[in-house]
């Protein structure tokens, strides 16, 4: 097996289990506590096996919950995270133009649209996430900046939020 | 108990509470279509095509997980379910492959058949799924989540039989898929290659590694002396796989069908069963009164191996050293036999038919060369290093091949084995069966410890199928404690109990599948307890008939210490028929 780089000192993950261990769902808390401590906010395959070995849980079933919710990231996120929302209502009213305007502006060149599109630019500055509804269907269309809930986005607003960012990173 | 009236298609029905619709409907003759749901397997209601309608019910029920209540009426065959079973069918088959012709489960598969009963002539759908690569990483195994529908019996018998967990459901929406851990691939899971998931998968997303045709090759060279052994369990499978009843007993038209295909020597993995009757039973010996590690646990089953490397590093010293028959066999073939008979080793193909994946990748633990050592230090220089065991078939894989050659299996005349690595006894045959190894080896120590003839040659509290099983024996006056599990489930209650220091036993037999080999993972696929049951049976039947029934009567292998071993345990003995163990902890 690959040995990775320990980024995370072993008793940190271990005082997250014992901390959670025992009570019902307590993989979920367990992952999601250990994935904000992260500097990357991600969990990196090196956590999910420290995971599974200390909370005694099959590392299959540790990846199944990991994959299975959106909340999870198993790639290392940029500092800056922009989601928006591909959900039916926003998908009428231009959310696809503000995608594609974002891809564009962080540089993702040749970028296609998949189901649960996420990347990350090189410099790891800005993560580009898509997300099926975030519920806010009347403010429509919808992309949430750094946990920011933007509402009726328009390419040219969304497109000066993203640069006014970027100046800041840059300075 | 009172029991539950409720209607099905009409007629009154009296059940137990606590039926399932599906069995309700069987008890009256109603055969509801399922395709995920697996007796005894799983359970998962997740491919939509046993709905019935409920009278009062807003949406169909899934029969195969909805109990019945009082007066339930239940309409099994209405427009509604038929036109929901149809597009359920339909909606799986927009998403898989339409290479039937040429898959290897063609004529096995469980969706080609149910689309064909449920009369689906055309998809009216179009394909929504990426094509995904294969997971070919293990020697056992190959999955291809193209063909998966998700019916999650694999994942159910990789954790509730076999508490191994090797494959999960990962993913979400379209990308659910069944994958190991970060989808590195089976080899680098916790995966013993047992094989279980390969009999319950109803398409062909499992399957396993396809090894005939090197084999074929191998048989059609004729610089090469091709030798065959076959595993104790194979004899009440492979007349079942060739279309026969199952369970049917077909030693002599087994050992005919593998000369038709060319093999140069029909041997027995039972020869070197027996071998290690004799050699594992003097190890026991030795550690009861030597004080070694008990309890000390028998090494034949390549899954179990791997499970213990894997999850219990720590309890390996507990193994006993033989190796399996299967690599016996190999070792001896390619240095005794060789020898003896002045052939090459390095031209002879050994091949083993094995009820068993794991044995594949068994075959290729980088150890299993010890013939070829053993003419390295006889001073033979210059031979590129070959495995003991070249190919490991499974039953399956035997079938294909006889059909493939266009053999009338069941017409065939009975023929026997080629000596001397073909002689065997009663005792060798009931290792296809959980405690056959143990019964076998009580037949032999008690008589070797003793020097009286055992009392009674057939140990009941070992035989059937149930999980865990014990005996207390009297060997001359000292009393043992053994234990038998099949199943790697039941093999971690007994390893669990030996690593909190509460096992109380001498000797414990553990065999990785159902009911051991006969349930094996290499074996005819859509096992169930019946189909077991009729195999081991035969086995029992095989023992009786057999002229001799205990392994050191065996005369073959007293020739064979006399000629070559020397003794159990000898130097030799432990350079070709011992191994050691690794650590393969995650």
């Amino acid at each position: 097996m690959k040995k990775m780089p320990n980024k995370v000192d072993v008793p940190s993950v271990k005082s997250v289990i014992s901390k959670h261990e025992g009570k019902a769902g307590s993989l979920l808390s367990i992952l999601e506590e250990l994935q904000e401590n992260d500097v990357h906010k991600h969990l990196s395959e090196e956590i999910l096996m420290q995971v599974a070995q200390k909370a005694g849980i099959p590392l299959s079933q540790v990846y199944s919950v990991a994959t299975f919710y959106s909340f999870f990231n198993l790639k290392p996120q940029g500092k800056h995270t922009i989601v928006v929302c591909r959900g039916t209502a926003c998908h009428t009213r231009g959310s696809r133009a503000l995608l594609l305007e974002s891809a564009a502006q962080l540089g993702f060149t040749d970028f296609v649209e998949e189901d649960e599109s996420a990347l990350t630019t090189p410099d790891r500055k800005f993560t580009l996430r898509t997300v099926a509804c975030f519920g806010q269907c009347a403010l429509a269309p919808v992309v949430a900046v750094d946990g920011t809930i933007h509402s009726h986005v328009t390419p040219g607003k969304l497109l000066k939020l993203i640069q006014k960012i970027q100046k800041e990173e840059s300075r | 108990m009172s029991r539950i009236s409720i209607k099905i298609d009409g007629t009154p029905v009296e059940v137990a509470p606590g039926t399932t619709i599906l069995e309700a409907c069987l008890s009256t003759g109603i055969a509801v279509p399922t395709l995920c749901h697996l007796r005894d397997v799983a359970t998962n209601a997740s491919c939509g095509v046993c709905v019935v309608e409920v009278k009062g019910g807003r949406s169909l029920a899934r029969a195969c997980v909805t109990k019945v209540i009082p007066n339930m009426d239940v309409q099994t065959a209405s427009p509604r379910v038929m036109a929901a079973r149809k597009m359920a069918v339909e909606l799986l088959l927009a998403n898989h492959p339409t290479d039937c012709l040429s898959c290897s489960r063609n004529g096995s598969c469980e969706l080609q058949s149910m689309a064909e009963r449920l009369n689906v002539r055309k998809v009216r759908f179009p394909s929504t799924r990426k094509a995904v690569a294969k997971d070919e990483t293990s020697p056992s195994i190959i999955r291809d989540n193209n063909k998966c529908i998700l019916c999650g019996r694999c994942v159910a018998v990789c954790k509730e039989m076999q508490s191994v967990s090797a494959i999960d459901v990962a993913g979400r929406g379209l990308r659910t898929h069944i994958g190991t851990f970060m989808d590195r691939g089976l080899k680098h899971s916790t995966c013993t290659n047992c094989g279980q998931c390969t009999v319950v998968c109803p398409t062909a997303a499992i399957v396993e590694k396809d090894e005939t045709d090197a084999v074929f090759k191998a048989l059609q060279d004729p610089s090469k002396v091709v030798v065959v052994q076959t595993a104790p369990a194979i004899r009440s499978s492979i007349g079942e796989a060739m279309g026969m009843e199952t369970g049917a007993l077909v030693t002599g038209k087994m050992v005919a069908a593998l000369r038709k295909l060319g093999f140069d020597r029909v041997f027995d993995t039972q020869f070197s069963a027996d071998l290690t009757i004799l050699e594992e039973g003097t190890e026991l010996l030795e550690r009861l009164t030597k004080g070694g590690t008990l309890p000390m646990i028998t090494s034949c089953s390549p899954g179990w191996i791997s499970f213990i490397e894997t999850f219990y590093p720590k309890l390996l010293a507990h193994l006993s050293s033989c190796k399996s028959p299967q690599q016996m066999f190999g070792a001896l073939a390619k240095s005794y036999y060789a020898e003896k008979t002045g052939i090459d080793p390095a031209n002879m193909v050994v091949v083993s038919i094995m009820p068993c994946t794991a044995k594949k990748f068994e075959a290729q633990r980088p150890e299993m060369q010890s013939a070829w050592k053993w003419w390295k230090q006889k001073g033979q220089k210059g031979v590129a290093p070959y495995f003991d065991v070249d190919y490991a078939l499974t039953t399956r894989e035997l079938a294909r091949m006889i059909k493939n050659v266009g053999i009338d299996f069941s017409r065939l005349e009975e023929q026997t084995f080629d000596d001397p690595l073909g002689q065997s006894t009663g005792a060798a045959t009931i290792f296809g069966t959980t405690g056959g190894v143990m019964e076998a080896a009580v037949r032999t120590a008690y008589e070797v410890a003793t020097g009286k003839p055992l009392p009674n040659i057939e140990l009941t509290a070992v035989r059937g199928l149930e999980g865990i099983k014990h005996a207390e024996l009297d060997v001359g006056g000292t009393r043992l404690k053994v234990a038998v599990a099949h199943t790697l489930k039941n093999a971690r209650i007994l390893l669990d109990d030996i690593a909190a220091g509460k096992s109380e036993y001498a000797f414990i037999e553990v065999m990785t599948c159902p009911g051991g080999c006969i349930g094996g993972g290499g074996q005819p696929i859509l096992p169930d307890r019946k189909k077991r049951e009729a195999r081991a049976h035969s086995l029992y039947v095989e023992d009786r008939n057999m002229p001799v029934r205990k392994s050191h009567e065996n005369p073959a292998i007293a020739a064979l210490y006399k000629e070559f071993l020397e003794k159990p345990l000898s130097h030799i003995s432990h350079e070709l028929l011992h191994t050691h163990y690794a650590h393969r902890q995650m």
